[in-house]
């Protein structure tokens, strides 16, 4: 329990190691049997959680009695409008279709003048316009991808795009090469038809004119794009689109500037569920000696307590998979935050890791 | 008897699932009642979504028709890998999130101030009467002023953050259910539910205490 002393009437601050499960807890729905009567026994004699708990319930109420359903006119009105936007969508596609039934085969082979005219008139044109058309596509290298807004593009379960939404721009003078590490990045889209299919990204980036950058992680600009995002917050200053970035980015955990940039993120990032996300990310990675250190420090300094379990099921998981040796560096550490750090929960996965990776003395 | 009334509850949930398949198959046919009949199924709630994440009627209407309209034009892709509800909510999710990030910029470059005394507000819920007659006029002021403390509230979390809250609490999602349609893992989706649970608690405490 922690107090407020900042405002004028103290308020009794939850546990920091039990502020999440409250608000689970509150949620509803997501806490299993056993961990809602592991919190239930903990508020029994921890009034400052207890009255957490209401206080969330209360402000829970207050936030619901402003929710709204939608008026029955607004409802009418939205169902009228896409009827209409339907429409107009079916009209659109009945006239390609008897566009495409209409030319060229049925008008052009009953009337063999019209189809010679047409010939000549083709091949007018491909002779004087030709030579030009080839000139300005050999001076511009595509080094830009714009993306022209194409809503069938995101859709789900939609066959894979090609790589990058680009449409090669016809200019005279090659342009510089757009950097994609200095783009802010707006927002991260992820889409998965099936759990075993690589999962197409599609990032939206915030330059002068709207780009977006789609493809897969295999892609070179995709990767860099999301190794920006962790490297410099800056560029990403939304922490979700920074766990997003960790969470696609595991997956590739064998590349070493991916591991680099992981670490760092464990590290340095200003939002504890990216740290968090970080370290298990590098749980998969193998026992490299920056991981070990990444863990160790994290164990050692990092101010919230969840980072800190987190290094500790992390060490301890990779131990238990023989991916790391519990060596006298990793037992000290534990040993050292089993006796002395300010979180209880944190001194009790201290104190379970050391049982599960010292076996007891042989009697 | 209870282990029979599951079995018609399972029956029950197996024949509507049946039933859904079925339409969404005419739909990708063509059949054009066939989609208005998989619309009405969703659409109240896709309105509801929209309008407490934007708090503009206008604006939840683009959410809306924006987001049927490219349920419509991808119907044919659709595999069955889901239900027909996962995947319309991760367009759903999908428009949604565009548009709170779009807004979000354009509010910095561009927002009115809105004077004193200024009695327009674009805010759906600020023009709402108060619909229990009991209310005394300051009540309702009590009411209108709260749910302006509330919309600023929620303007203070990321987009993510709001669509997370917002279907946890009023669509009736667990989080896992909530980073499948997002397209992330329910680790960020929690993460993003304390967030947004926190910048909720700091901006509104005083109004219980």
């Amino acid at each position: 329990m922690t107090t407020d002393m900042t405002s004028e009437t103290t308020v009794q601050q939850p546990c920091a190691e039990w502020r999440e499960l409250l608000t689970l807890l509150a949620a509803g729905g997501e806490l299993d049997p056993a961990e809602q009567e592991r919190v239930s026994r903990h508020m029994a004699h921890c009034a400052a959680c207890a009255a957490s708990l209401e206080r969330e319930r209360a402000l829970l109420a207050l936030v619901a009695d402003d929710h709204r359903e939608p008026d029955p006119a607004l409802l009418a009105a939205c169902r009228a409008g896409l009827q209409d936007a339907l429409d107009r969508q079916e009209e659109r596609g009945w006239l390609r279709r008897k566009l495409s039934v209409l030319l060229p085969a049925s008008w052009i082979s009953p009337r063999p003048a019209w189809s010679g005219a047409l010939l000549l008139l083709i091949g007018f044109t491909v002779g004087l316009l030709g030579p030009r058309l080839l000139l300005r596509s050999h001076a511009t290298p595509v080094s830009v991808s714009r993306s022209v807004p194409a809503p069938d593009a995101s859709a789900m379960g939609a066959n894979p795009s090609p790589l990058l939404s680009a449409k090669p721009q016809a200019v005279s003078v090659a342009p510089a090469p757009f950097d994609l590490r200095a783009a802010d990045v707006a927002g991260i889209n992820v889409f998965r038809s099936s759990e075993s299919e690589v999962p197409r990204v599609e990032l939206h980036l915030r330059t002068q004119q709207p780009l977006t950058v789609r493809g897969t992680l295999d892609d070179d600009d995709v990767r860099s794009v999301l190794l920006n995002v962790l490297q410099d917050s800056r560029f990403c200053p939304d922490p979700d689109l920074r766990l997003d970035a960790v969470n696609l980015l595991r997956s590739r955990d064998n590349d070493p500037a991916v591991r680099s940039v992981l670490c760092r993120a464990a590290r340095a990032d200003g939002d504890a569920g990216v740290r968090r996300m970080a370290l298990q990310a590098l749980a998969g990675a193998g026992p490299q000696p920056m991981i070990r250190d990444t863990l160790l420090d994290a164990l050692a300094a990092d101010d919230d307590a969840g980072v800190r379990i987190e290094a500790i099921s992390v060490l301890r998981d990779m131990a238990m998979r023989r991916a790391m040796l519990p060596d006298d560096r990793i037992l000290n550490a534990l040993r050292e935050r089993a006796q002395k750090d300010p979180s209880s929960s944190v001194r009790v996965q201290s104190v379970a890791a050391l049982r599960a990776l010292v076996p007891p003395p042989a009697p | 008897m209870g282990v029979a009334r599951d079995a018609d509850a399972r029956q029950a949930r197996a024949a509507q699932v049946a039933e859904e398949q079925a339409l969404v198959r005419q739909a990708q046919t063509g059949e054009r009642m066939a989609f208005d009949a998989l619309v009405r199924r969703y659409d109240r709630e896709v309105l509801r979504l929209a309008l407490n994440l934007v708090r503009h009627s206008e604006d939840a209407r683009d959410i809306y028709q924006e987001s049927f309209l490219k349920a419509y034009r991808n119907l044919p892709h659709f595999r069955f890998e889901c239900s027909f509800y996962t995947w319309l909510y991760r367009i759903v999710t999908n428009v949604a999130l565009d548009h709170l990030r779009r807004r979000g910029s354009r509010r910095e470059e561009q927002a009115p101030a809105l004077t004193e005394g200024d009695s327009g507000s674009s805010d759906f819920f600020d023009r709402q009467p108060q619909t229990n007659p009991a209310s005394s006029p300051e009540k309702q002021l009590w009411g209108q002023e709260l749910s302006q403390r509330i919309g600023e509230a929620m303007k203070r979390l990321s987009p993510r953050e709001r669509v997370v809250f917002e279907m946890k609490h009023y669509h009736g999602l667990r989080l896992r259910a909530i980073g499948d349609l997002l397209g992330t893992s329910e680790e960020t989706a929690k993460n993003s539910l304390f967030r947004a649970t926190r910048k909720l608690r700091d901006s509104l405490s005083d109004i219980w205490k």
